[in-house]
């Protein structure tokens, strides 16, 4: 009898613990929102650019979530780049040296990205061509209204883009 | 039993205290102004204490010869492509205020009140510094004008009422609305920067700011709040606005309450069948 | 007993966990005469926990600076931060909820003569928590910087000028400015959150410590030695506990019905204004648990002096309870003091009408009333020696039960 007694005190102890969890998981799940950046910054990381006050060779730069983006309107003379071209004639690139993370410059004479940290090259694709980068420069998500590009949300072509 | 007796004690005591300090209380704290709301019928749409109106069946092609000779001035319409003659810092640094647009005026304000407006300015926002002087018109052309006016309106909602009607003075900085005057000319034609209205919902409460809105001398006597008329569909459409910018987590506070209740309620459930079983043998 | 392995006897070669839970819980025997009243002290820690977890997410994105600080707790907090509106109403109720919890908790105390000998360390320390609480809540409710803060502020740190001599030059030195600015917010806010709870958690400690050295009291005021114990007493883990948890249970389902239907006592609409020094609003009150005091301050509405004087007894008269009191054994609880149950109730239901009169007008009638409940608040501390002598003299004649 005393046996049963402690095997029934706990199931309900049990059941107790096990619902206290519950209400537990919903408090953290509650504080693990409040960590979520907030609203005006996350609005403040979709950034909108108009492609067309691009010059042709001409290369302008995008603040987009604290990281340069590099716009690059490419002259027929530039590499063509196939699944890396943004409406047909940019370069549209996260202006970050994938080797160790500096900031390469665009050398307008030889129509590359060269990186002042460990000379990485890229061309005008931004796709690596000499040196430690080991990846190509990244594309930031994006999404094309018209002539104007919109960073930071996902659009059908860049769904293309990655996939192929 | 006799735990339950102590519990009805305890219901007893917090009940009676709350019941104190919080209804009571302000049922003697706010007796002012239930007075004023109580002896002026507040709100009242009808103005009645502007006495009566004319027929206001004016004609709206003579009202807009009547616009631009009188108000074209200061005002513009811009639904009928007539812009504001300065631009609002200009206006704001002549007038103390900037002039509203009176596109849409006859849509949230009552046409009685408005009547009465142009007539005598001062006297129907029952404030003496009112930036707009008594025309002196006749009251067929105040008519002509409004049915102008009224031709040309549209009903706003929300955040463009919100501008339209308050926006000259308050802003709603939380929304990124701020005054269409410089706070600086504000303070120099009404004594003090007036409120922002973020969060006045919560501060006032809808009962306190319908009335407030609709006669303001009368619940604070002396306040730099000139008497607007709104008209009684606008004031609860502006309500709804004031409400939802100064609470925009109210349905989710009450999803969320309802489930931490159940979950509770359960809890309940739970630990009064352990506490049964283990107090069985006690006693 | 059980066999000791693993993790648990790891710990208990090194920490002696089993002698520790032994002492704390499974071996601390509470009589069996006591009702659900002896749990608040457990409700009081709970509350504790709650308000401390709350309290470090809203400081997470508090800005302790006069000119962020409102913005910062009506927008950001409020609106912005996913949940975050939660946890205010949590800090801001549960800050309140205190002062219930601890209010039923001192008057159970102070019914069943808890803070008679042995137990007067216990008293005092809890005495000890009670102010700390205060502090704590006064210096937190300046936080936000609302209307109704900042001049609860002004006029509580104005109270330190009427000190003699010094008071002038400490009001200022107490707001590190002429007025209630930003000097003032900074340091509340760095009491509120450092010094203050860290306090009370030593005390919190002390508190528990003694209690289980002198043993809980009981509705009869009869002591249980050692050995009764384990007969008669039940052990604080699992039979109390299992009670605790229950009536937890229960108050929670209450204290989150405030959080999120009823919670404008604990958020004043005033506070929603921002902090104005040119415009005091038409009423001022403090928060409810202190308007019992207050009431004493204003009752005297004849004499500055007088008040200030009732004022800082009214809040410190408590702390002598223990030596105020003296009636030997069996005049322990109040069950059995037929004139001290008197007293009490007169000293309760004052309580309550002093909490009342606090937040009213302070003009004509009330301010009458104000007087008499500020007298009678004192009546009771000036019974108890009259009526412990009575008591004493029964004993002596052979008397009591």
């Amino acid at each position: 009898m005393a046996e049963e007694k402690v095997s029934r005190r706990d199931f309900l102890l049990y059941a107790m613990g096990g619902w206290a969890a519950v209400g537990l998981g919903g408090v953290l799940y509650a504080m693990y929102k409040t960590w979520e950046p907030l609203p005006e910054v996350k609005a403040a990381g979709i950034v909108r650019f108009d492609l067309s006050k691009v010059q042709p060779g001409q290369l302008k730069v995008v603040q987009w979530r604290g990281k340069p983006v590099f716009v690059l309107r490419r002259t027929p003379d530039m590499d063509k780049c196939d699944n890396r071209s943004i409406a047909n004639e940019y370069t549209v690139v996260v202006g970050i040296c994938t080797h160790l993370g500096c900031i390469p410059n665009w050398e307008p004479d030889k129509k590359i990205f060269k990186c002042p940290c460990h000379g990485g090259e890229f061309n005008a694709c931004g796709v690596n061509i000499f040196g430690p980068p080991p990846r190509p420069l990244e594309i930031p998500p994006f999404k094309l209204e018209g002539t104007t590009i919109v960073l930071g949300e996902t659009g059908p072509e860049y769904e293309k883009m990655m996939k192929g | 039993m006799k735990e339950l007796k102590i519990l009805a004690v305890l219901i007893v005591i917090v009940g009676v205290t709350y019941w104190g300090i919080e209804p009571l209380a302000h049922s003697i704290m706010h007796k002012h102004i239930e007075e004023a709301i109580h002896k002026y019928h507040l709100p009242d749409y009808e103005f009645s204490d502007l006495g009566s109106t004319p027929p206001l069946d004016g004609d709206p092609a003579k009202g807009k010869e009547a616009f631009q000779m009188f108000c074209a001035s200061c005002h513009g319409l811009k639904a009928d492509g007539i812009p504001a003659p300065m631009d609002p810092k200009t206006a704001a640094m002549s007038f103390g205020v900037v002039p509203p647009d009176l596109s849409n005026i006859t849509s949230y304000t009552d046409k009685k009140f408005l009547f009465h407006f142009i007539k005598d300015p001062a006297k129907a926002s029952e404030f003496k510094k009112i930036a707009m002087p008594a025309m002196g018109l006749q009251d067929e052309q105040i008519a002509d004008i409004i049915a102008y006016l009224d031709s040309k309106a549209k009903k706003v909602h929300g955040e463009e009422l919100f501008k339209e009607a308050c926006g000259r003075c308050h802003g709603a900085k939380y929304q990124k609305i701020y005054a269409e005057t410089p706070p600086d000319a504000l303070k120099k034609y009404l004594g003090k920067v007036p409120p922002d209205l973020s969060i006045i919902m919560k501060a006032k409460g809808e009962h306190y700011l319908v009335a407030f809105i609709n006669k303001p001398q009368a619940l604070l006597p002396g306040t730099s709040m000139p008497r607007v008329g709104l008209n009684k569909e606008a004031t609860e459409d502006l309500m709804k606005y004031l409400d939802e910018i100064s609470d925009p987590h109210k349905e989710q506070r009450q999803k969320v309450g309802i489930i931490v209740l159940a979950y509770m309620l359960v809890m309940i459930g739970l630990t009064y069948a352990w506490k049964k079983k283990i107090w069985k043998n006690i006693h | 007993m059980e066999k000791k392995g693993g993790l648990m006897g790891w710990l208990d070669k090194r920490l002696a966990v089993d002698a520790l839970w032994k002492v704390m819980m499974s071996e601390y025997y509470l009589p069996k005469n006591i009702n659900f009243l002896w749990s608040f002290g457990v409700l009081t820690m709970l509350v504790f926990v709650i308000l401390v977890i709350s309290g470090i997410f809203v400081l997470m994105y508090y800005k302790p600076d006069s000119h962020m600080a409102f913005d910062s707790v009506n927008k950001t907090i409020m609106m912005d931060v996913a949940y975050g509106w939660v946890f205010r109403h949590v800090h801001a109720v549960g800050a309140s909820i205190m002062f219930l919890v601890l209010f039923i908790h001192m008057g159970r105390g102070i019914y069943y003569g808890s803070y008679k000998a042995p137990r007067e360390v216990v008293w005092v320390t809890g005495f000890i928590l009670f102010v700390l609480m205060s502090a704590t809540a006064f210096t937190g409710y300046l936080l936000p910087w609302g209307q109704m803060s900042y001049w609860a502020a002004q006029t509580i740190t104005t109270l330190f000028s009427k000190i003699p001599f010094i008071g002038p030059d400490l009001v200022i030195w107490i707001r590190g400015n002429y007025i209630v600015e930003d000097a003032t917010l900074t340091r509340f806010f760095a009491l509120h959150v450092t010094l203050l709870p860290a306090l009370i958690l030593v005390f919190t400690a002390i508190h528990l410590y003694a209690v289980r050295v002198v043993g809980s009291n009981n509705e009869d005021g009869i002591p249980m030695t050692k050995e009764e114990k384990k007969e008669k007493g039940i052990p604080f883990w699992p039979v109390f506990m299992s009670k605790e948890y229950f009536v937890m249970s229960v108050f929670l389902l209450f204290f989150f019905f405030l959080v999120f239907f009823n919670y404008k006592f604990a958020m004043d609409p005033i506070n929603f204004q921002p902090a104005d020094y040119l415009q005091t609003p038409p009423h001022i009150y403090p928060e409810w648990y202190f308007l019992a005091f207050y009431e004493v301050l204003r009752g005297f509405f004849f004499s500055e002096t007088l008040g200030l004087i009732g004022f800082v007894l009214s809040m410190f008269l408590p702390l002598f309870l223990p030596w105020l009191d003296t009636s030997p054994y069996p005049y322990i609880s109040g069950k059995h003091r037929p004139l001290f149950k008197i007293m009490w109730w007169i000293f309760v239901v004052d309580f309550i009408a002093l909490t009342i009169l606090g937040k009213l007008p302070p003009t004509g009638l009330f301010a009458w009333l104000g007087l008499i409940t500020s007298l009678v608040y004192f009546a009771f501390f000036i019974a108890l020696p009259i009526i412990s002598k009575i008591e004493k003299k029964k004993v002596a004649s052979g008397g009591g039960q």
